[in-house]
């Protein structure tokens, strides 16, 4: 379990010396409870101080990284729920290929080019999952001519596992899968491949025993296939897996999770419950950017860090269907503030532009006080969404607590009338009604 | 059954029968004795105590009364009924007010124990008689001063500045070789020169007062303590509103206006005139003069440091938030501007980061806080709230801003705990009528940090604001309204009031007040949190602030401002900023001590992530979101 | 190797919330609808039985909108032009409740009719939204309140401004309400406390915590209506609440599902990623413990009903 900051102080010399870069050996202490620093930056703590730390800070779902010309992690997760902390490896997605498929390289070429950009960061899948019903070593060769991304092989058969894996030199593969029958040979390959191996089961129990097994021949990197035949039986598995590993601290399911959308009836559906419960590795049925384009938005949402202040996209947003004569409202954007200004003058049937500022997520009162809300930003935001283009009227209502800026905004915006509106978002109707007539 | 009751008020005995089970307060009012009910007869004030001396009453409700209160016989007259005859003492009023077991009297402030002058002090008089010069002993003047202090007071290097320097001869030859030098001995390095600070002719008593003087510069407030530094008895307090308030409320908005040109050195003005105008009254009141203060120690956050000194704040507020100076040098009060002595030693005590000044540093120095065993919690109720926890092994301490609505300012009809505050409201809970107590007896100006601690907790606890805030237009009386900024409660008629203009609570006051509490509130729960101690292993909690002479703990607890603990654990230290600034100013080890408490503190930025948010929007309701949290205002209100 | 299936015990549960009532129970429904009861989180059966599923509706407006996307327009067609057409046929595409979402051209004469043509087309237990205007929002939804007496409709949507009134009148007709916050755990609580306060059973509250569409700030609708399930889990009474969220109103604003032209070619086929969003927003917040999900679109009504049926078998 992981200690409190305080529980780790006790641990520390408490000798308040510095060396590692903080004030106090508490403030050290909290910076390791946030894992945001290395126990090696303290020069004088104990060896059995060290052993209890490092038990502490040990991952209870092993980091799994499938490694070609890109690469992509699952593991590492510490929480059942994304605000206890944040989920911290984003959910793979694979696409499923077919060795027998005589377009194989056309169908790859074209997934693997798929470039998607969501508010300013470009997606793409991660990889690709060869089905072995024509010659698998053959197509592992197709696709390596278009494709450097990290690979899934399906298929039990190790003679045939072992062929294609020698063309994967240098990289981390993923194995699909061994069961109670067939572990042995297949964590042999894994083994010699430095490949990952997905262990299937029908039971928590049968995982447990197939994990133990193969780690006892030496493998590591394993990767569970937890079966179920609905989205609910899967549900209650993956918690049960993802719970035992991280309260229970269970080592034999302390593993990722893959998940096969691609079987079930409604596979978008399927996919979404895998992203956001607890999947490390999805492998979808095809390559479909009406599909691919919603899971990759939802796996962001998903995997955003939730510590980080809510925000909302910075633009102009039309509030009552504004026309040119509307006033300009600013604000910054902080979720919460734009809430409240939005609820209250959608609320007052008035319509309005309201300018959204990027204020890194702070409040007004906050931002001005960061320098994050000044005349300078302000100015660059009207420019920049080309707010003049879409009024007659150039009166910006500016919020009261900054009333100080009118001045600097003024001069930063000369041919725009500046208003100071209220200090509050409830008044902002009256002030409406009042003083902008 | 009827039973005669003897009420004795006034000295004069009134005696009425009534029926078994009558209601002591009705059968007062049978004797045509006022008993004064302020919470509407709810036994929720207190005020209607009085004193069983023969017979017995049936008390239904002993709340206000501590278990020794009642060993002496008293009951609340709203609360107990009529069993038998009975006699009953009727105290008057105001000795009643204050048998309210939940309030706390502010703490005293007294000489440390063991304060020992000169052997504390680093700033001492010497009486020195100097060997006149001869033509034989051609010395200069310097030389034979020198001369004298080593022999006289075996001190061997002896810095001086040029202007004393200037006027030695002078004073030598009028006090005909006998003087007074005030000297200052060093703080830190025992082998630095002594520094003469004045020398006058002639010698004074011994006993005669050495002033020195404690300032703490807040945000709001500018107290300063003047001290005799031979008795170390305090003699004066003064305190005033900081004149740089009409630039800005808060830190923040002084940085900025400081930015531009010339506010630095407005800014710097304005509190330099505030503590030379608070000098001169507090000397007024010892018939001393200003120039007779030769030690000025200042407590006071960051920024307000920064300003009095002239030095740039701006980078307090940008993020990474690093001062240009926590700690700086001893500096002469002519340099800095205060009008004492020119040579007075002005010593800036020792803060830890931006937003954790030298005014937490000394406020965790008077709560002894670093040397407690058990972990205690220290809230400074300010407009920057800070919170330190800890004990003698660890010590963490964070702030936030809460703004000044507990000092008074930012409320329509807010003001500092002074004369004419009204610092206790207590609300009838049928008729919403007011009844309060205003300091100094006379008619109300405005309301302080306590009355309004006490206002917002009625106004809730009778429904006269919703838990959001909200004012009830609902409910029927004429002291509910429609006021400029929303609902407003009239707290005084303006028939009462001095200015003859009513006091109101407003929707914006209300929202103040919440605001304040709930960032207090958020600030130390957040920060226990972070380092993993539960609120329920905190031994005390220690409160500083600006407020009157009492606190109601109670009321505090009903708003939310103060963790629900038993009333026994809560301290109120009033002033602590000017009280370690005090312990300083007079001791050395003390002032040592407060270095090694800067060096010792952790300090935790709440704005890291969302958690300080989360408990803040939380604390953003009366008492809390969370009532589980709140057991016993949770049982007052289904009372 | 035996493992021990970790299992949650929590103290508390969710409140059952009863929506329409049938002519047995004062009204002319032809059945009600149950949410809440859960005493785990979502669809862990292990834990404890599910006492009632989520539940579908389908928002219709009072007159035909004309900002809805082309593709809802093609989907409801003609029936849009009448409510009265428009909730049958929704009844028929599978809806549990039909929302009623009045505009701010109703008058307080149209709200009423509106509702009562509904009333009569479907036997389906109602939802009704004002137009979102504090005003108006009292004086359309206290005459319909009052027309609709003991029909069990929920009252929408209450904010904390105003409250007061739809919580009086939902009161005095034996109504529900829909208590709606910006997406924040405390806000949720304290409006529905301010709620509770005024002496409004908690049995006749359905809290909607507001929710973003993908892409637009689901992750935070997501999370508070998670970290509401565990407050709940956990006893905290005021959060015992149903959640009732509007996936359909928040997808089908979004560029994603409401244009088909003039988009990046990566989104790839229009409409089936609009229904994919709408369906996907819905199935998070499915996940993090909906209760009653607001769509628009009838396939998405198809796909979130069938991955409900198999995320409530056992």
């Amino acid at each position: 379990m992981a200690l409190a900051g305080i529980q780790i102080y006790k641990l520390l010399p408490q000798t308040n010396c510095k060396e590692c870069g903080f004030p106090t050996c508490l403030a050290f202490a909290m910076k390791l409870a946030a894992k945001q620093v290395e126990l090696s930056a303290c020069p004088y703590v104990s060896d059995a101080s060290k052993k209890q730390l490092a038990e502490s800070a040990a991952p209870p779902i092993r980091l799994i990284t499938l490694k070609a010309g890109s690469e992509v992690k699952a593991g590492n997760e510490v929480v059942m729920f994304r605000h206890e902390k944040s989920f911290y490896n984003k959910t793979g997605l694979f696409i499923r290929v077919k060795a027998s498929d005589p377009d194989l390289a056309k169908k790859v070429t074209a997934a693997d080019a798929y470039k998607v950009n969501y508010v300013g960061m470009d997606f793409s899948i991660d990889g690709f999952a060869i089905e072995a019903d024509g010659d698998l070593t053959a197509a592992v060769k197709t696709i390596r001519t278009v494709s450097k991304r990290p690979l899934i092989l399906m298929t039990k058969d190790s003679a045939l596992l072992d062929s294609s894996l020698s063309l994967l030199a240098g990289e981390s593969a993923l194995i699909y899968a061994a069961d109670a029958s067939n572990y042995e040979p297949l964590a042999d390959l894994a083994k010699k491949y430095k490949a990952a191996l997905v262990v299937k089961s029908d039971s928590l129990d049968g995982l447990a025993d197939l994990t133990k097994n193969i780690q006892a021949k030496g493998v590591e990197d394993m990767v569970l296939d937890l079966g179920g035949r609905n989205m609910g039986e899967w549900l209650a598995r993956s918690t049960q897996v993802r719970k035992l590993a991280i309260k229970s601290n269970l080592r034999a399911l302390g593993y990722p999770v893959i998940a096969f959308p691609c079987d079930a009836k409604d596979e978008g559906v399927a996919a979404a419950q895998a992203i956001a419960k607890y999947a490390g590795f999805v492998v979808l049925s095809e390559f479909k950017p009406e599909l691919l384009y919603p899971l990759l938005v939802l796996r962001e949402n998903i995997y955003t860090d939730p510590q980080k202040p809510i925000q909302v996209q910075p633009g102009i947003y039309e509030i009552n269907s504004p026309n040119p004569e509307s006033p300009v409202l600013v604000t910054t954007n902080f979720s919460i503030t734009y809430f409240s200004v939005a609820n209250e003058v959608e609320g007052s049937g008035l319509p309005a532009w309201l300018v959204v500022t990027d204020a890194e997520g702070m409040s007004v009162l906050t931002a001005w006080a960061a320098g994050k809300f000044d005349a300078e930003r302000i100015a660059k935001a009207i420019k920049t969404f080309d707010v003049a283009s879409k009024v007659s009227k150039k009166r910006i209502v500016l919020p009261g607590h900054v009333a100080v800026l009118s001045g600097e905004l003024e001069e930063e915006l000369p041919d725009w009338e500046i208003r100071v509106g209220p200090r509050e978002a409830v008044d902002l109707p009256a002030f409406m009604k009042q003083a902008l007539n | 059954m009827q039973h005669t009751i003897t009420f004795t008020f006034d000295d004069k005995p009134i005696t009425v029968t009534v029926p078994t089970n009558t209601m002591l307060s009705d059968a007062a009012q049978l004797a045509g004795l006022d008993i004064g009910q302020p919470c509407g007869g709810q036994g929720r004030c207190g005020r209607c105590a009085v004193q069983v001396t023969d017979g017995n009453v049936r008390r239904r409700s002993t709340l206000r009364l501590s278990p020794g209160d009642v060993g002496q016989g008293f009951a609340l007259a709203c609360q107990s009924v009529v069993e038998g005859d009975v006699s009953i003492y009727v105290p008057p009023q105001e000795k009643i007010e204050r048998r309210l077991t939940t309030d706390r009297v502010v703490a005293e402030v007294t000489v440390p124990e063991g304060y020992e002058y000169p052997s504390d002090q680093t700033v001492r008089r010497i009486h020195l008689e100097l060997t006149p010069p001869s033509m034989d002993d051609q010395t200069d003047d310097w030389s034979r001063l020198q001369t004298a202090l080593r022999l006289q007071a075996n001190i061997n290097k002896v810095n001086v500045s040029l202007g004393l320097l200037q006027t030695i001869g002078n004073v030598l030859r009028v006090g005909e070789w006998n003087v007074t030098a005030v000297l200052e001995y060093p703080l830190e390095d025992l082998e630095q020169p002594v520094r003469l600070i004045s020398l006058q002719p002639h010698h004074v008593d011994e006993y005669s007062p050495l002033w020195g003087c404690a300032i703490d510069i807040g945000t709001t407030t500018v107290s300063v303590w003047l001290v005799d530094l031979v008795s170390g008895q305090v003699r004066a307090q003064v305190a005033e509103y900081n004149g740089q308030i009409v630039r800005g409320e808060d830190v923040i908005s002084r940085i900025m206006y400081a930015n531009k040109s010339g506010g630095g050195q407005e800014l710097r003005q304005r509190v330099l005139d505030t503590i030379n105008e608070l000098l001169e009254t507090a000397c007024k009141r010892v018939k001393a003069k200003p120039e007779d203060v030769v030690k000025a120690t200042i407590a006071g956050n960051s920024t307000m440091i920064h300003l009095l000194l002239g030095i740039p704040a701006s980078n307090i507020r940008l993020s990474p938030f690093i001062t240009a100076v926590n700690h700086p040098p001893l500096m002469r009060a002519g340099d800095v501007g205060i009008n004492i002595h020119s040579q007075a030693s002005v010593d800036c005590l020792p803060g830890v980061a931006s937003y954790v000044g030298a005014d937490i540093t000394a406020g965790v120095l008077s709560s002894g806080l670093d040397v407690a065993e058990d972990v205690i919690l220290f809230l400074d109720v300010g407009t920057n709230g800070e919170t330190v926890l800890g004990n003698r092994d660890w010590l963490v301490t964070c702030a936030c801003s809460a703004g000044p609505a507990f000092e008074g300012a930012g409320v329509v009809n807010g003001m500092r705990a002074t004369t004419g505050a009204i610092e206790e409201v207590w609300v009838n809970s049928d008729t919403f009528e007011p009844t309060y107590r205003v300091i100094g007896g006379g008619k109300p100006k405005g309301i302080c940090g306590s009355g309004l601690i006490s206002l917002l907790s009625e106004a809730f606890i009778t429904g006269i604001i919703d838990k959001a805030g909200n004012v009830n237009l609902m409910k029927s009386s004429s002291r509910l309204r429609d006021g400029a900024h929303g609902g407003e409660y009239v707290v005084a008629w303006g028939t009462e009031s001095e200015s003859g203009e009513d006091i109101v609570l407003s929707r914006v006051d209300v929202d103040n007040l919440l605001r304040a509490k709930a960032a207090i509130y958020a600030g130390f729960t957040v920060l226990a949190d972070t380092v993993g101690i539960p609120l329920e292993s905190v031994s005390k909690v220690l409160i500083g602030g600006s407020f009157g002479k009492y606190i109601n703990v109670e009321k505090a607890v009903q708003i939310g401002l103060l963790p629900d603990m038993p009333w026994e654990q809560f301290d109120f230290l009033g002033n602590t900023s000017v009280r370690g600034a005090y312990y300083a100013l007079l001791d050395w080890r003390k002032r040592d001590q407060i270095t090694e408490i800067a060096k010792r503190m952790t300090y935790i930025e709440l704005s890291a992530d969302n958690s300080f948010y989360e408990a803040f929007t939380s604390a953003l309701f009366l008492p809390h979101t969370d009532m589980s949290k709140f057991p016993s205002v949770a049982s007052a209100l289904e009372r | 190797m035996p493992i021990e299936i970790p299992k949650d015990k929590w103290p508390g549960s969710i409140k059952i919330v009863t929506i329409g009532a049938t002519s047995a129970e004062g009204g002319t429904r032809t059945k009600s609808i149950s949410v809440g009861g859960q005493a785990s989180m979502p669809y862990l059966h292990y834990e404890a039985p599910m006492p009632n599923k989520p539940v579908i509706a389908i928002e219709i407006k009072s007159r035909k909108p004309d900002d809805w996307s082309p593709l809802l327009v093609e989907a409801w067609g003609e029936t849009m032009a009448e409510p009265a057409q428009w909730a049958k046929k929704a009844d028929e595409a599978g809806a549990d409740i039909i929302v009623v979402a009045l505009t701010l051209a109703d008058s307080p004469e149209d709200a009423v009719r509106v509702v009562k043509s509904v009333l009569s087309a479907t036997g389906l237990p109602l939802i009704v939204w004002g137009p979102g205007q504090v005003e108006k929002d009292n004086e359309l939804l206290v005459p319909v309140s009052e027309a609709t007496n003991g029909e069990k409709i929920v009252l929408g949507i209450c904010e904390d401004k105003n409250y007061r009134t739809i919580v009086a009148t939902a009161m005095a007709n034996g109504h529900l309400v829909q208590a709606r916050t910006p997406m924040d755990v405390n806000l949720s609580k304290q409006l529905n406390i301010l709620i509770s306060d005024m002496g409004m059973p908690k049995e006749r509250i359905l809290m909607d915590p507001t929710t973003g569409a993908l892409g637009y700030g689901i992750e935070y609708g997501y999370s508070v209506m998670e970290r509401l399930r565990l407050a709940a889990l956990q006893g905290d009474a005021m959060t015992q609440l149903p959640m009732i969220v509007t996936p359909g109103y928040e997808t089908w604003k979004t560029k994603e599902s409401k244009i088909g032209e003039g988009v990046p070619e990566g989104w790839g086929d229009w409409k089936a990623r609009a229904i994919n969003w709408e369906t996907l927003t819905a199935i998070a917040l499915v996940e993090s413990g909906a209760d009653i999900v607001v769509l628009r679109h009838p396939e998405s009504v198809k796909r979130v009903k069938g991955a409900i049926e198999e995320l409530v078998t056992v």
